[in-house]
Parts: structure tokens; sequence; C-alpha cells
């Protein structure tokens, strides 16, 4: 049976006397893992703590089985890490810098050097390898932070704010890129951001964090396709025979003022049937939004729950 | 795969042995350390004493050349456990220069950058990461303290006549052990105090007067209380104490100081202290992530 991606097992973390992460438990068992929350939910201390940098003072944290404390080296074997924050040497080349870092994972000096090439080429900086990595701009030092974290090959991608100070274009690259990766092989991606779009294209399930607890876990590909099924319609005419002729297909109807409708429709319910009811029912359609929760209303939900009226991000 | 496919692929090739990564560390250290003309010289200034002193066992091996002095053949020629103190004395201070330049190279660039947590984010600690700096300096000051100073040896057990390495073999001890502490604490105080500092060239000052400002305060504590103790700040005076017991005599090179007045182990105590102060701030500086207390 495959290891769950992350296991938390009422992880606890205490930070200078404060506790910050607070037992926290739950299984994720998507290739793709999402980390949201608000600022200072936690999300790079638990990043931290998978990786061995914090220990926790109760319970534990696997990924892929291993223990980030007890086995906390064969685990970081697995691992290729971006971090928030600058992280580079800036007089080295960034070729050399990818290549160093690729040996200190284990790679051989030729091989090393290969794949750092071969990463700086793939994250798009081919042209800029040769350059100190203190002369690159914001957005090419998060790529090499990138090239760096992929030149040895890892089974586990951690992603801490990826597209941190980047512009839209660049933005939109970046998270291409780790789209590619997670199809092109089997690596495990986790990623933290406080940008919901980014953990949505990217990612199939989600953790999202608030003052160091689960607000939630969530399955965005179940989501979505839960909310496949989701309208919400703008009618005139008469609704009480049009919603009970749609129950009586098996739809779920919510009926708000002004003849706006809610409907749930179970599977094997097209829309077009939904038309098809208007019609003989006399009742105009004047707007349909066939709509799919979205990763903001996930969030929100979440924080809501957990008592966070504000929902601050 | 060739650069021009631009496709993610894993890494499927082999890989090498963790207890030997360290030495990648140190093998970049080198690299770079080479590149600066400055340290060049530096090294190369820092072995110009040693052909002096490989000059001078010559000549005190060779009447010829003694006869074409001035002076002539006489004793001032001699080679025993004065002059290997002397040589050592010599040598390990030009250590503490190079110690100086060297030692904040190799960490402040690391941790100006944040790039500690990529060391550590890899199977790699941070005891790794402190060997393969210790590696750097091991290397560099043996090739200009023991190494040189047993090179002298080798020349001179050479030159004599007799039996003379027989008689002289227990100076190698010295050479090799007091080396060895003086290299150890000067590396450990270098990379703690680069870990500290983080800035390179703050850091070399602090490294330097690290040296003087105790010492001086020390005279000071003993000029008021009238006590010798205050010399245990001064880290040069308890090493050459070692050294002038080390090999067996307190030399009259070894300028005016009473070599006698602290006690050898005491001298031993402080040294192994700085060490070990310097392994706590090292445990403490070097963390892939600084906690806020609070």
């Amino acid at each position: 049976m495959m290891n769950p991606t992350i296991e938390l097992n009422g992880l606890e973390v205490q930070l200078g006397g404060r506790t910050i992460l607070h037992g926290l438990t739950g299984i994720l068992k998507s290739r793709a893992i999402g980390l949201l929350g608000p600022n200072g939910a936690g999300k790079s201390t638990l990043i931290n703590t998978l990786l061995g940098f914090h220990s926790p003072s109760k319970g534990s944290a696997r990924v892929l089985g291993l223990d980030s404390h007890t086995n906390g080296k064969a685990l970081r074997s697995l691992v290729g890490y971006m971090p928030e924050n600058d992280a580079f040497i800036s007089k080295m080349s960034g070729v050399r810098f990818v290549r160093y870092m690729a040996e200190i994972s284990g790679l051989p000096s030729a091989q090393a050097m290969e794949r750092a090439h071969e990463a700086f080429v793939y994250v798009g900086l081919g042209e800029a390898r040769y350059r100190p990595v203190g002369t690159y701009s914001l957005g090419m030092k998060q790529l090499a932070k990138l090239a760096q974290a992929i030149a040895h090959g890892p089974k586990v991608l951690v992603l801490d704010e990826p597209t941190n100070g980047m512009d839209p274009p660049a933005r939109k690259r970046l998270i291409e890129l780790i789209r590619e990766i997670r199809e092109a092989s089997d690596i495990c991606l986790l990623l933290s951001s406080h940008l919901l779009r980014d953990v949505e294209e990217t990612c199939d399930e989600v953790l999202i964090l608030r003052n160091g607890q689960i607000a939630s876990i969530s399955n965005l590909v179940e989501e979505r396709r839960a909310n496949r099924k989701f309208l919400e319609l703008e009618t005139m005419g008469a609704e009480a025979t049009f919603t009970s002729t749609l129950e009586g297909l098996g739809c779920e109807c919510a009926v708000f003022t002004n003849g706006r409708i809610k409907v749930v429709m179970p599977d094997g319910v097209e829309i077009r049937e939904v038309f098809k009811v208007a019609a003989d029912k006399g009742v105009q359609i004047r707007r349909m939004n066939h709509r799919r929760d979205s990763l903001e209303d996930i969030f929100l939900n979440a924080m809501e729950q957990t008592g966070a009226a504000d929902g601050r991000i | 795969m060739a650069v021009y496919k631009r496709k993610y692929t894993p890494y499927t090739g082999s890989l090498t042995p963790e207890r030997s990564r360290f030495f990648v560390l140190t093998r970049y250290a080198f690299a770079d350390l080479f590149k600066s003309r400055f340290f060049v010289l530096l090294l190369i200034l820092s072995l110009v004493p040693s052909l002096f002193f490989a000059g001078y066992i010559f000549i005190a091996n060779n009447k010829a050349v003694q006869l074409l002095l001035p002076t002539g053949p006489a004793d001032m020629f001699s080679v025993e456990a004065g002059f290997f103190t002397f040589i050592m004395i010599v040598q390990t201070q030009a250590a503490f220069l190079l110690n100086c330049w060297v030692g904040p190279i190799l960490i402040a660039g690391d941790l100006t950058n944040g790039a500690l947590p990529l060391f550590l984010s890899r199977p790699f600690s941070r005891a790794d990461y402190v060997l393969g700096k210790l590696a750097v300096m091991g290397l560099l000051l043996s090739g200009v303290t023991w190494v040189p100073s047993l090179l002298l040896f080798t020349l001179q057990a050479g030159l004599a006549k007799g039996d003379w390495i027989w008689s002289h073999m227990w100076m190698v001890v010295p050479i090799v052990l007091c080396s060895a502490i003086w290299i150890l604490m000067l590396s450990l105080i270098s990379l703690a105090v680069s870990a500290w500092v983080k800035l390179r060239i703050v850091a070399t000052g602090v490294i330097f007067i690290s040296f003087f400002i105790p010492a001086a305060l020390g005279e000071m504590f003993n000029a008021i209380m009238g006590t010798i103790w205050g010399r245990l700040l001064n880290f040069s005076y308890l090493f050459q104490i070692i050294l002038a017991r080390g090999f067996r005599e307190p030399s009259r090179l070894l300028g005016t100081m009473g070599w006698n007045e602290i006690p050898v182990p005491a001298a031993w105590g402080v040294l192994i202290f700085v060490c070990l102060l310097s392994l706590v701030i090292l445990n403490a500086r070097l963390r892939a992530r600084d906690t806020v207390r609070g």
C-alpha cells in the first residue's frame, strides 16, 4: 500500500516559547498539495518541520512514510526545496551554484554539472547561467532557486511562496513549469502560498491553516467534480412548478428572491434537461451560471467555520 | 538528456557516499580561494619564512659556507629545540593572519544571502557543514604550520651527521600537537565569529581584535589586581607556554615573558574552553531557520 504524501499526527511545534502549530492531524494523499493560510497561520513552520528544521514538541509528521524528526536525513534525500526568502551564494555563477547544490545532494561531479545545465535551461535561464547569481533580478533568483531544487531529481518538491515578487508573465511561466514538472514525473509537490490562484492551478489537494490549526483539508479534484453540476439561475415565470419538476428529476433546488434559483444536479441529469423543463413550464431563463465552487469559496468557508469572521488573507 | 530537449527528467544515476560529501564544500571553497590573487599572495608570504629557515639549516650544516661568512664558523648556527620553537611561533602567527582573511570568506558568504537552508534541506547535517569548512582551514593552516616545520625537520635530519634524527625525533610530537591545537582554535574562532557577525569584512576585523583586545584587558586586569591570571586571556601567550613546554625548553627567543607563571594545564584548559565556546556559538548560529523568541 502506498504511503500518504503527508501524514500529521497531533503535530505540535513550539518556537521561542510560543506554540505555533497546535496538534495538527490529517492525511494528505494527493501528489500535489497546496498549503494555504493567512500570514502567520503556520505554513512556513509546517514546511520547516516537515524538512526537519524544527523538532515537534508533540506528535509527528511524516512525508512519504518517513518521520520528519527521526528519519530526517532519509527524508531530505528525497526533497528539493525552494525557500521563500533569498537563498543563494551571490558570487557564484548560476550554473556553478546549482551544480554545487546537486553535488551536496550526492550527485557525482560530472552528472551534477550536466544536470545543472539542464535545470538552468529548463527553467529558462540558459542565457544567464554564467552570470553571478547576485546580479539576477528577483524573478531570475526565483527561477534559480527552482533550478537548484530540481537539479538532483527529487521525489518531493517543496515550494515556499514560489511566485513571490514575480510579475504576471513570469508568474505564469513559473506556474506552467511547476505543472510541467508535476506531469512529467511521479514527483510529489508541496506548494505553500497565500495566492489562491497558484494553489488552484497546480494542486489537487489543499491544507488550509489558520492560527496554527487545520481549518480544512479539501480534495480539489473531488470538489471540482462535485461542483460541476452546480447551477445558478435567474428566472422569470412559474418558479414553483419549475423547481418541483426539477426536484422530480432528482435535483436539489434553493429558491431566492427575484427568481434566483440554485440547482444542484445529480449525475445523469444534463443541463439541456433544465432548459427543456423551463420551456415546458413557460419559464424564462434569463441568466445561467454554470458555477464551479472556487478555491476562494473553500478558503473563505474554512475561515468562517473556524471562527474567522474577517477571513483576512 | 541534452539541454535542448527542455524537459524535466528525474535523476536515476548513482550517488556519492554520504560520509564524504562534506568534502564537496572543501573542494569548492579551495577553488574559490585560489581565484583570489590576494589569497595566493598571502599564502606565498606565509611560506617565505620557511625558505629562510631552510637556508639557515643549510648554513648551519655546511662549514664551507660558514667560512665564507664575515664572522667565520661559529656556534650561533644551532638547530635545536629553541630553533624549532621559533619556527613554530613564526609559522603559527602567519597562520593567524591567513585565518583572519580566509575564515570569514568560508561562512559569511553562505549566511549573508541565506544559503544555509539550501545546504540543510539536503541529506547534509550542520556537523557536515562545519566539518567541510573546518577541513578547508585544517588543510590550509597545516600547509603553513606543521607541514613546513616537519619538512625543515626532515631537511635538518638529512643534513646533520650522526644520529641527530633519533635524538630529536621527540620534537615531531610537539610540532604536530601544538600546531593541531592552534589550527583547531583559530579555525573554530574564525568560523564562530563569521557565523555570528555574517559580514565578511567585519568578521575579519573581529577575529583580528579577538586576539588583542582580551589580551590587553588581561594585562589591565593584571596591572590593577597585581596578579598574573589576566594572561589567561592572551591566547597567543597561552599557546607559546604550551609550545615552550612541548619543546622542553623555554627559549630566549620567546621574549621576556615569564613562561612558568601560568601553569600549562591552565593554558590547555583555556584553549579547549575557547574551542568549546566557539562550537556553542556555531551550534546557535548555524540554523536553517532563526527562531524569534517572545
